[in-house]
């Protein structure tokens, strides 16, 4: 039932001088001679659910937690053809010092419980769920998984994280038991023992952390088994993609950043012994479109400054800066004081952790400074909606994108709306058909399951 | 142990005598019929119909035993295929997270908009404890495992106020976190933190019940003084006459030792042959004498049914969640 547009293929078309310059290999394979672009896209709608990227100041924005606003977000999503609707985690509420965030969003509901619930009223679109594999139990989170997989007729994902910090480690019977350099070797075992257990295999684990015997009793769904999605960033996170992952969810937005690290995984993937083009990468994208690039500008400015208010700008900057700075004017300069250095920095959330505060906060004073911004002007730039890549004009995102779809920089985009529900309804009424009609994004659903849908191949 | 215990005493309302009752005075403390559903995969393709046809037949509930599929997603999946009937799953409380089991339960809550129940099993299965890399507890040990993830699931249920999300456009606060308690739970094998990642769901505590085939094993504690209730188990797997399930549910409500019967559940059905025949004809001639609850309407929630007041929340100002920052206040 494949009605797929017409795939063009990379070798026929012109780069513009900025891909080009970007590119080095033949016209073939512009990013890696491994490497053959399929010129198509495939979007995934992204709930956040936390941060500030979600305005909910706005009449229209709706509730986080409530039933209504997923169904009709996901109805969009399906309605767009969007491959997949997928869900984040964190299993702590975040905090700083000590007390949970006041200013951005905050509480979800259980991601596969909400997606079952979500697996009765769609048909077609991807169902994927970021889960952890610190604090799970493989067996249960496999039988879990399967069951997703089964109720929706083969449409599961499964975001694969390993936030590991001891902080979150306290809702657990485990507590903090990983070293944060074993996480990825853990993840491993983890996903091994999943697969053993979708494939109805007897599971015999002796692991470093724990031993499972289990056997696996579920039919296989019509994809075989959910689709694996990874999200980390590191090289130890990309190669564990590399080995095992099928998307990575990846923080790249700008086109070059995209070439690079599509360079780095086709590597990687290579390296592992799998085919060049087997992990699919969708960067993690915020979209705001107007009709002109006038409007785009204006709009972009009203969504950042809905996004981050004086509140948000002060406990942005007291993240970095570990200490109390609700005495700073948010319209004056950024603080002159030392940032606190202190060891609990997981309480501060994933962005954290490896950064150093001494430096990073110098080096934003001076740019501060040297902009003329005040903390406000400063947090909105650092945390709200930019002039990114994918946003601007209807047309001239959809010329973007298909200059990365054509150079094989990505296979799509996973796309956080800043409004719920109502935050994908330009992008499918606007930007879609403008793709469609360019011949890179597909006019219906290849098919019924999620690897179908992501032009992946059957397990 | 920081916990405080107020609101996790048995709800012991008054059991109705029969035959004070008759059809005419229905009023809630009768109990709610239910059909256990097995998740047995093989029956995929069915649960949907089924859900909707137990409901367009006034069920109050459908329990959701372990038969493979995940019962916590197979309820979830039914929720918005209903919008009246309660949906229970029977899962074991000893061999989980107890985190992850307290969010998924409260999520089913928000998700059929306070129509969730949780059936606490147990485990003594060892195979069970293997696939999680544990030993087989003893009964004791087991027994106090579940009371502490009981314990430990209400709190977290109970860590977010019913209005701690304020939205405030004028103090940019979008939740308070002086509405957020810690759960604070420290038992004997476990600790949980909290608060909860997920707001508190729409009946705050869901329902717990203890059913006849788990109360040995999980203990005298979790099924007289923490459940909310007693589950009936009528076996009609060969078959059920009418006067003999009148009868045993009689003698039932009328015991006046033990928890209140909450729910009447029929298992061993076979759904797929007899999808509603036998149902219906139990629950007429149940409904005939007043021994059931009145068919539940749409969004009414299962504490409504089972006649349980709306659960107030225990507010803890020493587990209170901007402690940190009152104590730092307190000090300058
Ligand atoms: C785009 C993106 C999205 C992520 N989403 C989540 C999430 O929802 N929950 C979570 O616990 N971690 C999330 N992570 C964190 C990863 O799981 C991982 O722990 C983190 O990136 C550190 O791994 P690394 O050292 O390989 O980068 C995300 C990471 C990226 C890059």
């Amino acid at each position: 039932m494949s009605t797929t547009a017409p795939l063009r293929p990379a070798a026929d078309t012109e780069l513009s001088a900025e891909a080009a310059a970007l590119a080095t290999g033949p016209a073939e394979h512009p990013i890696h001679p491994a490497h053959t672009p399929t010129g198509q896209l495939s979007f995934g709608a992204f709930f956040q659910g936390v941060n500030s990227s979600t305005i909910w100041r706005l009449p229209q924005s709706g509730e986080q937690v409530a039933w209504e606003s997923f169904e009709a977000l996901v109805r969009t999503a399906e309605r767009g053809k969007f491959a997949a609707f997928f869900l984040g985690e964190g299993l702590r509420l975040r905090e700083h010092r000590g007390v949970p965030l006041e200013f951005d969003v905050a509480g979800r509901p259980d991601a596969q419980a909400l997606l079952a619930a979500l697996a009765a009223v769609t048909d077609q679109i991807g169902l994927v769920a970021t889960q952890n594999t610190t604090y799970n139990d493989p067996v249960d989170l496999a039988r879990r998984f399967q069951t997703l997989d089964l109720l929706s007729g083969g449409r599961a994902g499964w975001n694969v994280v390993t936030t590991d910090n001891a902080w979150t480690g306290e809702n657990f019977r485990r507590g903090g038991y990983l070293d944060h350099e074993d996480r990825y070797v853990h993840a491993e075992a983890f996903v091994e023992v999943a697969q053993q257990f979708w494939r109805g295999e007897q599971i015999e684990h002796d692991g470093a952390h724990y031993s499972v015997r289990a056997q696996g009793d579920l039919p296989r769904s019509a994809q075989g088994s959910p689709v694996l999605f990874q999200a980390g960033a590191s090289p130890a996170g990309q190669d564990f993609a590399a080995r095992t992952a099928d998307v990575i969810f990846s923080p790249h937005g700008t086109l070059e950043a995209a070439v690079d690290f599509r360079r780095s995984i086709v590597e990687r993937t290579v390296a592992a012994g799998r085919d060049a083009s087997s992990v699919k990468i969708l960067p993690g994208a915020e979209v705001v479109l107007a009709p002109t690039e006038k409007e785009a500008d204006e709009k972009i400015r009203w969504v950042r400054d809905l996004q981050v208010g004086p509140e948000q700008a002060i406990a942005l900057l007291e993240q970095y800066w570990g200490r109390d700075l609700s005495d700073f004017d948010p319209e004056g300069p950024l603080p002159d004081v030392e940032p606190e250095v202190v060891e609990s920095g997981v309480t501060r959330g994933a962005g954290f952790q490896f950064a150093k505060a001494q430096e990073l906060t110098q080096q934003w004073r001076e740019e501060a400074a040297e902009k003329g911004q005040s903390i406000l002007e400063f947090a909105r730039v650092k945390a709200g909606s930019r002039r990114g890549t994918f946003s601007g004009s209807y047309d001239a995102v959809a010329d973007r994108l298909v200059e990365f779809a054509r150079l094989g920089a990505i296979d799509g985009l996973n796309i956080t709306p800043w409004l719920i529900p109502s935050g994908l309804d330009d992008i499918v009424d606007h930007l879609i058909p403008r793709l469609q009609e360019r011949g890179v994004y597909p006019t219906d659903y290849a098919g019924s399951t999620l690897r179908e849908n992501l032009g992946l191949p059957p397990v | 142990m920081t916990t405080t215990a107020s609101h996790l005493g048995a709800h012991s309302a008054d059991t109705p005598s029969a035959d004070t009752l008759s059809a005419q005075e229905q009023r809630p403390g009768l109990p709610v019929l239910a059909v256990d559903l097995v998740s047995d995969p093989a029956l995929l393709g069915s649960f949907a119909a089924l859900a909707h046809d137990l409901e367009r037949a006034g069920i109050g509930a459908l329990t959701i035993s372990d038969g493979g599929l995940h019962p916590i997603h197979v309820a979830s999946y039914l929720a918005p295929l209903t919008d009246a009937i309660a949906l229970l799953p029977r899962t074991d409380a000893v061999y989980v997270e107890p985190f992850h089991l307290a969010t998924q339960l409260m999520s089913l809550d928000h998700i059929s908009h306070g129509r969730a129940g949780w059936l606490l099993t147990a485990e003594t299965d060892p195979t069970v404890a293997a696939t999680v890399g544990r030993t087989t507890l003893g009964l004791e040990d087991t027994a106090r495992e579940a009371a502490d993830v009981l314990e430990a699931s209400r709190l977290v249920w109970d860590s977010w106020a019913e209005d701690a999300v304020v939205r405030d456009t004028a103090s940019g606060v979008y939740v308070d976190a002086a509405r957020l308690q810690y759960a604070d739970f420290e038992g004997e094998s476990f600790a949980v933190r909290g608060p909860a990642i997920t707001p508190r769901s729409p009946q705050g505590l869901l329902p717990v019940l203890i059913a006849d085939a788990d109360r040995a094993a999980v203990g005298g504690r979790v099924a007289t003084e923490l459940a909310d209730g007693r589950v009936l188990d009528l076996d009609v797997s060969t078959g059920a006459r009418p006067d003999a399930v009148v009868d045993t549910v009689e003698r039932a409500l009328a015991e006046d030792a033990g928890p209140a019967v909450r729910l009447v559940r029929l298992v061993g059905l076979d759904l797929e042959a007899d999808p509603l025949g036998t149902v219906a004809e139990l629950s007429a001639a149940l409904r005939e004498r007043g021994l059931l609850a009145a068919a539940p309407s749409a969004g009414q929630s299962l504490r409504d049914q089972l006649g349980l007041p709306v659960a107030a929340r225990a507010a803890d100002p020493a587990r209170r969640s901007d402690r940190a920052r009152l104590n730092s206040e307190d000090l300058a």
